[in-house]
């Protein structure tokens, strides 16, 4: 504002103080008062005005009611009051000695709405015949908010104590006008408030307390309640007799997990109760009994040709040979105590009825003894590239109606422990797993798989076996097309006589090292020569085998060499 | 214990299935009416989501404009170059209850309607250069892309309202477009922030109006002017 020094030195008079606008509401977005706070007056009678012009008027208006707002207001009507436009509004005071005008207040109505508090707040106890008695709150609408067109949307919120209570207990409702309240503690005076607020803008004021005292004798519970609680109480026992008449037993070993008992393999305690002691430890033998650990033992066993005639070799009769390529292998331990087949395994056989053989791989071995067994059936398989790609050995399984009692050590530091003990039927399977389609099945020992142009006739019992090993040596060799017939029975004759074959030890890769065994007929033989390489396989299936120099060294031998001696029954 | 089992299973069955049949008395408005050829939501839901979204876009603005004033407009006096800056004063929008209570709800929806879509373009270029601005709060800038996300999803609605309550009625009400991106981006930091302001100005009174206008259609339409 502007001072006069002179005016004011004189009279102590001066132009009123720059007046303040405070604030500005509406209290249902229709109509809104502005309010100011005066300055000082200067010593003299001041008049204020307010003036206002709207946003994109150039016009300046002043304030229509200064009345109804009352002191140091002014009040926009209906008519004067536009939403969404921005007023800008002014308050000047006058006086004698001057105009002084307060900062512009820029108020869009939107942004400014606070209603009244809601009116006509009413407490009534109800008592409702078979139900909890409760507090019955009702109230209504502030004035001037049209909520019923949907122009003003509203919402509540109610609070109440007892008198002496410091906490209150706040309830919010989004636009009914009414509540009720139970759970009251009898006796108690209590005190009730309410307020309101638009969807956007400011809270009412709490309305004035209104007051009401509950009876002593107000009943707080009912019985409807204990009734509920006990129906409730029974649906939930008869759930968990329920649960626990399915569930007994698992509930019962969760909580009380039984003491777990000693558990030996095998061992069957009903067996032990109906006093089976020998079904006991028949039952105990089962379970891979005996161990395969000291499988380096057997490497030394020596290998028993026997005149084939002996049909004690020939653990199980013809019969075997209805089902086609099925044979069980019976390994009995009784009957496999190093007797070899009638074929040899050192010896060579005449020819291989393979047709990839590599005739030209094979030489006359020198001196080894031949065994004849042209009834065998023995499949000549031939090793696919090897990596080592020094030839190829030729893989030669026997088989046929006459097991093969070819003790197949393995101990497990030279073979992967796989194969089983005793069985060799083992050794066909992993011919059979290599000759077979499922080639790529192979892991790398058996890289050397074969191709069988024939596939190999086998059987086994069923007993538990490797999976790769049962897939080439299945039980079903009637769906492969490939399989050959099983030939004639044959005879286990031998021509020629037989002689021991040491195993000399198996190599890492399954090769089978072996040495002529030492006796008088040869004299001198090369002590320290090992035949582990299949010349060739004659025409009698006879296995040929030559002294491998490579064989020498086991760590270096690389070759597929899996060999088996010709099945010998 | 097998048998108690299968008898247990059956007995749950029969309380799920009792409990359903129990609380058809419920009611709930069907999805789809006429069939699957012709899926129709009613229309009480349809405003009731309207309503709801427009509530919350104006909440959003509000909040939005309030941050940025707070942070760069503090005694900047950017409330003077707002007046008439918004890009859609040319709409004819009534201006108080008497006025929007007179108004055809066919013509307070074709002006939901453009406004609507007359903001789709600046909500767009608000978000990006929002991205742009120097210390850009998340508070506003989150905001921003949400406003973004609701406006286009209340126009789905508002589409869909409009085609139920005025069936066949072709619309094809021009819009005003918004011109302001080059003041967004004005090298001069002061007449950008300005701009902002404006802008955010304009969005928290339009999407008052939008709000106001639905719920005034709302207790019309649905409650018979009986909220």
């Amino acid at each position: 504002g502007t001072e006069n020094p002179a005016s004011e030195v004189e009279t102590g008079q001066s132009p009123p103080e720059k007046p303040k606008l405070v604030k500005c509401r509406s209290p249902g977005k229709e109509t809104f008062t502005c309010w100011w706070e005066p300055g000082a007056d200067g010593g003299l009678p001041t008049n204020y005005t307010l003036t206002y012009h709207k946003e994109g008027e150039t016009l300046i208006h002043e304030c229509p009611d200064y009345k109804t707002g009352g002191p140091n207001s002014c009040y926009f009507s209906k008519k004067h009051t536009s939403i969404w436009k921005m007023y800008v509004i002014t308050v000047n005071a006058i006086n004698q000695m001057g105009i002084s005008s307060s900062d512009p207040l820029y108020v869009d109505v939107t942004y400014i709405v606070e209603p009244e508090p809601p009116a006509n707040l009413t407490l009534e106890l109800k008592h409702p015949e078979d139900r909890k008695p409760y507090l019955w709150i009702k109230w209504s609408p502030p004035t001037m908010t049209d909520v019923k067109s949907g122009w003003f949307i509203i919402q509540y919120e109610i609070r109440l104590k007892p008198e002496k209570a410091t906490d209150w207990e706040t309830h919010f409702t989004p636009k009914q006008t009414q509540l009720k309240i139970f759970n009251l503690y009898p006796g108690q005076k209590y005190l009730v408030q309410i307020r309101c607020k638009p969807d956007h803008g400011y809270w009412s004021e709490w309305s004035p307390e209104s007051s009401i005292q509950i009876p002593n004798d107000f009943p707080v519970k009912d019985t409807s309640m204990w009734i509920f609680v006990a129906i409730l109480s029974a649906v939930i026992c008869l759930i968990m007799v329920w649960a626990v008449a399915l569930k007994g037993y698992s509930m019962v070993t969760c909580i009380l997990p039984p003491v777990p008992g000693p558990k030996i393999k095998g061992f069957d305690v009903h067996l032990l109760e109906k006093g089976k002691s020998e079904e006991l430890l028949r039952a105990l033998e089962s379970q891979d009994f005996p161990p395969t650990s000291d499988c380096e033992d057997l490497l030394m066993e020596f290998i028993e040709v026997d005149d084939c005639e002996d049909q004690q070799l020939m653990p199980r009769p013809s019969k075997e040979h209805t089902e086609q390529g099925v044979k069980p292998m019976h390994l009995d331990l009784d009957s496999d105590s190093g007797r070899g087949s009638c074929d040899s395994p050192s010896l060579l056989s005449e020819k291989c009825d393979e047709p990839q053989a590599h005739p030209s791989k094979f030489h006359t071995p020198e001196g080894p003894e031949k065994l004849e067994n042209p009834e065998t059936n023995l499949t000549c398989l031939q090793a696919p590239q090897s990596t080592s790609g020094e030839g190829k050995i030729p893989y030669f399984l026997a088989n046929g109606p006459k097991s093969s009692t070819w003790p197949f050590p393995q101990p497990p530091s030279l073979y992967s422990p796989r194969y089983s003990y005793h069985n060799i039927a083992d050794v066909c399977e992993l011919a059979l797993g290599m000759a077979g389609t499922t080639a790529t099945s192979l892991d790398q020992t058996d890289q050397h798989a074969l191709k069988a142009s024939k596939t190999i006739e086998t059987g086994r019992e069923g007993k538990a076996t490797k999976q790769r090993e049962s897939e080439g040596c299945s039980s079903k060799p009637d769906q492969d097309t490939v399989w050959p017939r099983p030939q004639d029975k044959t005879p286990l004759i031998s021509a020629k006589p037989l002689e021991y074959v040491e195993i000399h030890k198996v190599s890492q890769d399954g090769v089978l090292a072996l040495f002529p065994k030492q006796n008088e007929k040869f004299g001198a033989p090369e002590a320290s020569k090992e035949y582990s390489k299949v010349s060739r396989v004659t025409d009698s299936n006879i296995l040929v085998l030559v002294p491998d120099p490579q064989a020498q060294n086991l760590t270096l031998l690389e070759e597929p060499a899996k060999k088996a001696p010709p099945a010998l029954p | 214990m097998k048998g108690s089992l299968e008898s247990g299973s059956r007995l749950l069955l029969l309380l799920v299935v009792s409990n359903l049949l129990l609380c058809q008395g419920v009611v709930s408005t069907p999805v789809c009416p006429n069939g699957p050829g012709n899926c129709q939501v009613s229309l009480r839901d349809l405003f009731d989501r309207a309503v709801m979204v427009s509530h919350y876009i104006h909440d959003l603005s509000s909040e939005m404009f309030n941050e940025f004033d707070k942070r760069y407009a503090q005694g900047k006096g950017f409330i003077t170059m707002a007046l008439n800056s918004c890009h859609t004063s040319s709409l004819p929008t009534p201006e108080d209850k008497e006025q929007a209570q007179q108004t055809h709800h066919e013509v307070l929806m074709s002006l939901i309607l453009g406004l609507l879509r007359s903001w789709n373009d600046p909500l767009y270029h608000l978000v990006t250069e929002v991205r742009g601005m120097k210390g850009a709060p998340d508070a506003i800038l989150s905001r921003a892309i949400e406003i973004e996300e609701e406006n286009k999803r209340l126009l789905e609605g508002m589409e869909m309202i409009f085609g139920q309550v005025i069936p066949g009625a072709k619309e094809t009400e021009p819009y005003p477009v918004w011109s302001g991106l080059p003041s967004l981006q004005t090298k001069d930091e002061d007449a950008r922030y300005s701009a902002f302001y404006n802008l955010l100005h304009c969005l928290r009174r339009d999407s008052s109006k939008i709000d106001t206008y639905l719920k005034l259609l709302n207790c019309r339409i649905i409650y018979n002017n009986n909220c």
